[in-house]
């Protein structure tokens, strides 16, 4: 019974996609009714698998047709699902259905909603499907229908700006990941003659030929498309500001991390290659790297989504770090920031949509003064951006946290003077996101009301409901997280580490001792030190304090100036005297010294972001001739 | 020569990165990814081809009583190329269509004007 969940979990999906463009393009009910049961059941067939798989250990597989091996060769498609899939299957079941709730409320304004549903669950199809897959040309096949429904999506509101040219730079820049992971598909099954990863992966432990060395390079690289990783990032920023907010939510949340998957399934379970300090150096630095410019373009962002995206990649940067150091600890921590990432930045473009929903501006210069107008969808944002820049008692601190110890721990056992700059760019990368947070905060919910904005009201509930489902999530991961860690991160890191275990589970007992892969134990991680309570407690006693001195205080909160008001004359010692700076600090003027002073540094990054669709491309082909070529000399 | 076919592909490929890189017509960059995409297709059947080998058409029972010749051209990367080609076409049937529309809203196709979302 159980074996059938994954696959019926995706097929039903697919199913939903094709029945919702019959049925439900004129019917609103049908429409919205087939795609919720649709997601609805995919969760909780993810959710059912918890049992047997992270607490048993057991791996579900699946052959398809009833394919299964004979004798030692894997022939069928095989759906493989252990800790490591289950627990991004369980984030992208949750994110869809989170986002398939949000789309009712935040898309009803939009026309031909038949085909954004139907994309929509093409999408969520597909990107369960890469996670389940054991077949490692089903997996292209998978990114590929991810890559369509992607662009599909992004352009969906084509009248609006920019939505086009997004499409395309993301359609140009992923067909050219997607070929690189083909390319690389055909040279492994030249060496290997097989498609299932279990067989491969046991096959490769043989040791590596030159082919398959290219071969991993290129399937690297096509996965650090996919997860958009500098410099690949490009059109990333373009497609999650041009999208609807609903499916930014998805592509920040999941999509990005379907490629995270494909890197952490094929580098620690198929090549096993996290031996290689090579290769960990390699993926330290594009991680590094890519926190770092992330983060930097976004201090220069005016657009609320465009930030948001840019910090999305500089987050992924962390992930990829984290995962980089090929030690338990790093991996627990990647996962949990993956995980992490996926509740906060999806709470935080979920405001984002709330207030394209009510305003219809992202602009953050004309944006001001909204938490009297949405105090719940502020209160949501607060909690979103705390998480975000990593704030204790929320999610964010505890997974960085365990990222900037897992590289501390590897500067010290390696060595390397590489891993201490690392964890101080991580640490400065978090500072940079608090500042760009407290900008947006400023500039968007607090400061004056402009007067275009008087009579905006809150939310819908139907919006309103996955905003607080996330924001609740945010704080429970924050502060249960040795019940997380025990539950899903620690299974999901011994998955990816025992990968003799995965392979007898697939092939059959005894497979992985015969092709001389080991079956080893990973001691469980363990964190002491840090509790979360004590912080929850001294929280939420400033919180009462604030709350307290507030209340004691008089009730004049100022009042918005109309065009003929001179300002109080004692105010006007701070603002130089000039009514318009008194009558809103905006996002852009909080830090204007930053801004200038670091004018040439900022320039920099901003030309190198030209906007020119075969400069994308160049680096796109540069970096991946660069990572097939290092890994090709230094991987031995 | 199978390794003509090895030579032929690769040539392929990097004429269509060659392409994607520099050519600044949205079309012919869309172009370029096609060629990648025959690359790398003929590629995989070249990876499968076994020279002198047979079709591999048989019957179970041929197979199982060794009548069959164990030699033949393996069917599996004759089935991803298939894939992949289908997938291929619709890549460039979706990026001209994004062309066409890029061209009715920009007036232009050209990589150097159609770059409103930068910095």
């Amino acid at each position: 019974m159980m074996q059938h969940f994954p696959v019926l979990a995706v097929m039903l999906l697919f199913l939903a996609a094709f029945l919702v463009e019959i049925f439900g393009s004129k019917n609103k009910v049908i429409r919205n009714g087939l795609t919720l049961l649709a997601t609805t059941n995919a969760l909780v067939m993810t959710l059912a698998l918890i049992k047997p798989v992270m607490m048993n250990g057991e791996v579900i597989s699946y052959w398809m047709g009833n394919w299964a091996p004979v004798s030692g060769y894997a022939i069928g498609i095989g759906y493989e699902v252990d800790a490591l899939s289950l627990f991004f299957g369980i984030l992208v079941t949750a994110t869809f259905w989170l986002s398939s709730i949000y789309s009712i409320g935040y898309m009803n304004k939009d026309h031909h909603l038949g085909h954004y549903y139907t994309l929509f669950l093409m999408l969520s199809g597909s990107v369960l499907g890469l996670v389940f897959t054991g077949d490692i040309f089903n997996m292209f096949v998978m990114i590929e229908i991810m890559t369509f429904a992607s662009v599909a999506l992004t352009a969906f509101r084509n009248d609006s700006e920019g939505a086009l040219e997004a499409a395309f730079k993301y359609l140009v820049i992923g067909s050219i990941g997607s070929s690189s992971v083909l390319a690389g598909v055909a040279m492994l099954y030249s060496q290997c003659h097989t498609l299932n990863m279990a067989q491969l992966s046991s096959i490769l432990s043989g040791g590596l030929t030159p082919t398959s060395v290219v071969a991993f390079g290129l399937i690297v690289a096509g996965f650090g498309v996919k997860s958009y990783i500098v410099p690949f990032h490009t059109p990333a920023a373009d497609a999650y500001a041009a999208a609807p907010t609903s499916v930014s939510m998805v592509f920040s949340g999941m999509v990005n991390k379907a490629g995270v998957y494909g890197m952490i399934r094929m580098v620690y379970i198929v090549f096993r290659a996290m031996d290689h300090s090579s290769v960990q150096m390699l993926l330290a630095v594009f991680g590094a790297v890519t926190m770092f410019v992330g983060v930097t373009m976004a201090l220069t962002q005016h657009e609320f989504k465009r930030l948001l995206a840019f910090h999305s990649i500089s987050q992924i940067g962390y992930v990829i770090t984290a995962v980089s150091l090929g030690s338990a600890l790093g991996l627990t921590g990647g996962l949990f920031h993956a995980m992490n990432h996926t509740l906060f930045k999806g709470l935080l473009f979920l405001c984002a949509g709330a207030v394209l929903y009510r305003t219809g501006t992202t602009n953050l210069d004309k944006l001001g003064g909204l938490s009297k107008k949405m105090p719940q969808t502020t209160i949501c944002f607060l909690i979103g951006a705390g998480a975000i820049s990593g704030l204790p008692p929320f999610n964010g601190f505890a997974s960085k946290w365990m990222i900037y110890q897992g590289i501390f721990t590897k500067a010290l056992t390696s060595g390397n003077f590489l891993y201490v700059i690392i964890t101080v760019t991580a640490l400065i990368v978090s500072v940079m996101t608090l500042a760009s947070f407290i900008k947006v905060t400023q500039a968007v919910f607090f400061g004056q009301l402009r007067e275009e904005h008087n009579d905006v009201k809150e939310v819908p509930a139907v919006m309103l409901i996955p905003m607080y489902i996330m924001a609740a999530l945010c704080v429970i991961c924050g502060t249960i997280y040795p019940l997380v860690s025990k539950y899903l991160l620690f299974p999901a890191a011994n998955a990816s580490l025992n990968v003799g275990d995965y392979i007898d589970k697939m092939m059959g007992a005894g497979y992985a001792e015969a092709a001389g892969v080991p079956t080893m134990l990973v001691e469980p991680v363990t964190f002491s030190f840090w509790n979360p309570v004590l912080w929850l407690i001294l929280f939420g006693i400033v919180f009462f304090a604030a709350v307290i001195v507030i209340l004691l205080g008089t009730n004049e909160r100022g009042k918005i100036l109309t065009a003929g008001e001179k300002p109080e004359a004692k105010y006007a010692t701070f603002f130089s005297g000039e009514e318009e700076m008194f009558s809103q600090v905006g996002g852009s003027d909080l830090f204007w010294g930053f801004k200038k002073n670091w004018k040439g540094y900022y320039k920099v990054f901003t030309e190198l972001h030209s906007g020119i669709v075969t400069d994308y491309t160049s680096y796109t082909v540069i970096a991946t001739a660069i990572i097939v070529m290092c890994l090709f000399i230094f991987m031995r | 020569m199978i390794i003509v076919n090895y030579i032929a592909s690769i040539i392929l490929i990097v004429l269509g990165f060659y392409t994607v890189c520099t050519k600044k017509n949205l079309i012919k960059i869309v172009l370029g990814l096609g060629i990648v995409d025959y690359g790398i297709n003929m590629l995989i059947v070249s990876f499968g081809f076994n020279e002198g080998g047979t079709a591999p058409i048989y019957q179970l029972s041929d197979l199982l009583n060794g009548v069959a010749p164990q030699f033949f051209v393996d069917p599996v990367p004759q089935a991803l190329t298939l894939t992949s080609i289908v997938i291929g076409a619709c890549v460039d049937a979706m990026a001209l269509s994004l062309v066409v529309m890029i061209n009715r809203k920009y007036k232009t196709v050209n990589a150097d004007e159609v770059r409103r979302l930068r910095g």
